[in-house]
């Protein structure tokens, strides 16, 4: 038995046992007293609303990262600037009191304008702020990546100001679903379901089409692919495309829900779509979704079963756990580096 | 006898260059104090208009906090030079970018070394306010705060140098929890801070009151930044009566608020002056927010709203009473053609303006160690965005 496998095998039993005594003592929590399942299912349903926020940003942190191996950093903000398109939408049709066409159709425009106007941003901050350091050292574009999502914060300042802008309260309908003691609006049913489809027909998409399998091709070997005729910058603008887009996607989800926004929303968000992406396995699309259900999720329990607080502490811990035992997070693999 | 000639003198020489390098330290050393104080008393020729300095958090994580501020001061500012023809107000901006203290001592420096500047309006965060004492008092600059309410400001230490138009926490935290437990009869309170100085300190000084009259009190925290409070409200016990959230920013108490009755929690919601909000804040549950005596329908709001698209922004308006302090020190300061910063101090500590003239709906005039003479906070009652006094 080699030195390394003796510490895989003890680091995938300290996993599975860090994850053994958080689920025992969720459980002990709710099995004391059993008005307690009434928290712990409402905590769960509060998890997953923002876990699917965050997953479908992590998406675009792990895409961009599988394929070029650069940390997007002005991802959070593509997500703050999907949220105000959303919000212009809104105010193009009447504003959040009076809008003038049916809501469904209002929704679809605005998840559609966001979507294609995030996308589009992500493929013009590809071409501008990364392009030209693709061949450059690897800190060369981090840097860029910063300077663009500062560009992007202060952009939203000066065009937009600071105040707080507010989608309406109950878009998608005021009612929902209550299940005992628990209770699920339909804005959340809506956000879960969403962004569970996008999700999956990102899946499908990556797995199925020509796009997918040479986004998959290049993500392993770019220069291989090129060769092989995938026309690397196309694919690489795509991945932008689609990554951002999700992105997009998410801002208007965080606006249904939370109604708020404002030009500095995306840089918690981003660092917790970084975090989620990480902890998943970054460059594993499975593993952003995991990755931003388990944040959510351990936002929300560490909420409701500790304190407010400390949410961001518990929350980063987990991080360091699963980096010390998985340093390629749940989904991700080891890169094998030939020497 | 030449060579030893040359030696000497050049040993001379070598003595000379010393003594004056350490007799010019010497002086430099002596000469600090003086140098500030010579910076408080020199004159700056202001016979048909004057200049002061703003420290607001422009940009940054506070930019929503900042932003009303500089629009409430620039409203002032245009007011004053549209009634003062023969004597127009300068504002020179300073962006604070709070909470990095670092930006604000480098804009309190660039403020100290512009000799133009005979006041300043600001800084907005208690914090700030700490970390540029050194500086704007050592240039001689009277500092009038339209936003930093930590109580320790005005221990002593800045006496005539700092001075604020909003009552410290010592006032507004007891004022409300005084009226939780006689006027409400409520004795179950839960309170949540949002962890910035101004919220943490206003909820400190509740709590001690609260729990001298008797209450029951929990405490818990959320970050300026959230936005999703529905699992800190999904744990929140049927058996408190009150929640109270002194909280900076209108927007967040919002969607508390929302969220809450998407819960179906029936607690009433208590909130301070940071909410205080018509336009953004408008629980649909019971709710009570604490502010300046400030009449939501005075003409000068009235006005302000018009010419902002109709937004109050009543965070910053203490912001315009800051600067009609030190606008009108200074202008006082100026009458002989010219001023300097002590002058100004002197006419800030002696500012007496009626309560019909400032926004905040209170007298304008300074205890020795800068608070507001006679601060007070009342209670207001919100229904759907009417704010109704009510304590």
């Amino acid at each position: 038995m080699n030195l390394r496998l003796v510490r895989g095998r003890t680091a995938d039993v300290l996993f599975y046992a860090g994850i053994a005594a958080v689920v025992a003592l969720l459980l002990k929590e709710a099995l004391t007293n059993p008005g307690h399942w009434s928290l712990f299912f409402q905590l769960a349903v509060d998890g997953v609303t923002l876990g699917s926020v965050y997953a479908l940003i992590a998406i675009g942190y792990s895409m961009v990262y599988g394929i070029l191996k650069l940390l997007n950093f002005a991802h959070g903000d593509v997500y703050m600037v999907g949220a105000f398109i959303g919000y212009g939408i809104l105010t193009l049709f009447g504003g959040a009191a009076n809008w003038t066409i049916p809501v469904w159709l209002l929704v679809a425009l605005m998840f559609g304008a966001s979507m294609l106007g995030s996308g589009f941003l992500g493929v013009v901050i590809e071409r501008f702020a990364y392009r030209p350091l693709r061949d450059a050292p690897r800190l060369a574009p981090l840097i860029s990546a910063l300077g663009v999502s500062f560009f992007l914060q202060n952009s939203a300042l000066l065009l937009l100001g600071a105040q707080f802008r507010a989608y309406p309260f109950g878009l998608i309908g005021q009612g929902g679903v209550s299940i005992r003691t628990v209770f699920i609006s339909a804005t959340r049913i809506f956000v879960i379901a969403g962004a569970v489809v996008l999700m999956i027909v990102l899946t499908v998409f990556v797995r199925r089409s020509r796009l997918g399998k040479a986004m998959r091709a290049t993500s392993y070997d770019r220069e291989a692919a090129m060769m092989m005729g995938i026309d690397a910058d196309r694919v690489i603008a795509s991945t932008f495309f689609i990554g951002s887009a999700l992105a997009g996607a998410a801002g208007v989800m965080f606006g249904l829900v939370f109604t708020e926004i404002f030009h500095f929303m995306g840089f918690t968000a981003g660092l917790k779509g970084f975090t989620a992406a990480v902890v998943g396995g970054i460059g594993s699309i499975p593993g952003a979704m995991l990755g931003g259900l388990l944040i959510g999720l351990g936002e929300a329990y560490a909420t409701g079963y500790v304190s407010s607080t400390y949410q961001d502490l518990i929350v980063f811990s987990i991080l360091i756990f699963v980096i010390l035992v998985r340093p390629s997070g749940l989904l991700g693999t080891a890169a094998v580096q030939k020497v | 006898m030449k060579r030893r000639s040359a030696l000497v003198a050049a040993l001379v020489a070598m003595v000379a260059a010393v003594v004056a390098v350490v007799a010019t330290s010497a002086t430099a050393k002596s000469s600090a104090p003086a140098a500030a104080s010579s910076a408080s008393r020199s004159l700056v020729s202001c016979k048909r208009g004057a200049t002061i300095g703003l420290a607001a958090p422009i940009t940054g994580p506070a930019a929503s906090l900042g932003q009303p501020q500089r629009r409430w001061a620039r409203f002032f500012v245009t007011r004053w030079n549209a009634k003062h023809k023969k004597f127009k107000i300068t504002m020179t901006e300073g962006d604070t970018q709070l909470p990095n203290v670092a930006e604000a001592t480098k804009v309190a420096q660039s403020f100290a070394s512009n000799s133009k500047i005979l006041g300043v309006v600001g800084p907005a965060g208690s914090q700030e306010v700490v970390a540029t004492t050194p500086i704007l008092k050592g240039a001689g600059l009277a500092y009038v705060s339209g936003s930093a309410t930590r109580t320790t400001l005005t221990d002593g230490s800045r006496s005539g140098f700092f001075f604020r138009v909003v009552p410290p926490d010592a006032v507004q935290g007891p004022t409300v929890a005084r009226f939780i437990v006689n006027k409400l009869k409520k004795k179950n309170v839960l309170i949540i801070d949002d962890q910035e100085t101004y919220s943490t300190g206003l909820a400190a000084d509740a709590e001690g009151t609260l729990k001298n009259l008797g209450a029951t009190v929990s405490r818990d925290s959320v970050s300026q930044q959230a936005s999703d409070f529905s699992a800190l409200i999904s744990r929140i016990p049927g058996s408190v009566q009150v929640v109270y959230i002194p909280w900076q920013l209108p927007p967040k108490a919002q969607l508390f608020a929302q969220q809450m009755r998407e819960q179906g929690k029936r607690q009433i919601l208590l909130s301070s002056d940071g909410t205080f909000d018509p336009t953004t804040y408008k629980p649909a549950q019971e709710a009570y927010a604490s502010n300046f005596p400030v009449s939501a329908k005075s003409p000068l709001i009235a006005s302000y709203k018009r010419s902002h698209g109709g937004q109050p922004d009543f965070f910053g308006a203490p912001t315009y009473a800051a600067a009609q302090t030190v606008a009108t020190a200074v202008a006082k300061a100026c009458a002989n053609g010219s001023a300097s910063r002590a002058e100004v101090r002197a006419n800030i500590r002696k500012s007496n303006i009626p309560p019909a003239a400032s926004v905040i709906g209170l007298r304008i005039k300074f205890t020795a160690r800068g608070d507001l003479n006679g601060g007070r906070f009342g209670l207001f009652k919100v229904t759907n965005g009417n704010y109704t006094p009510v304590g």
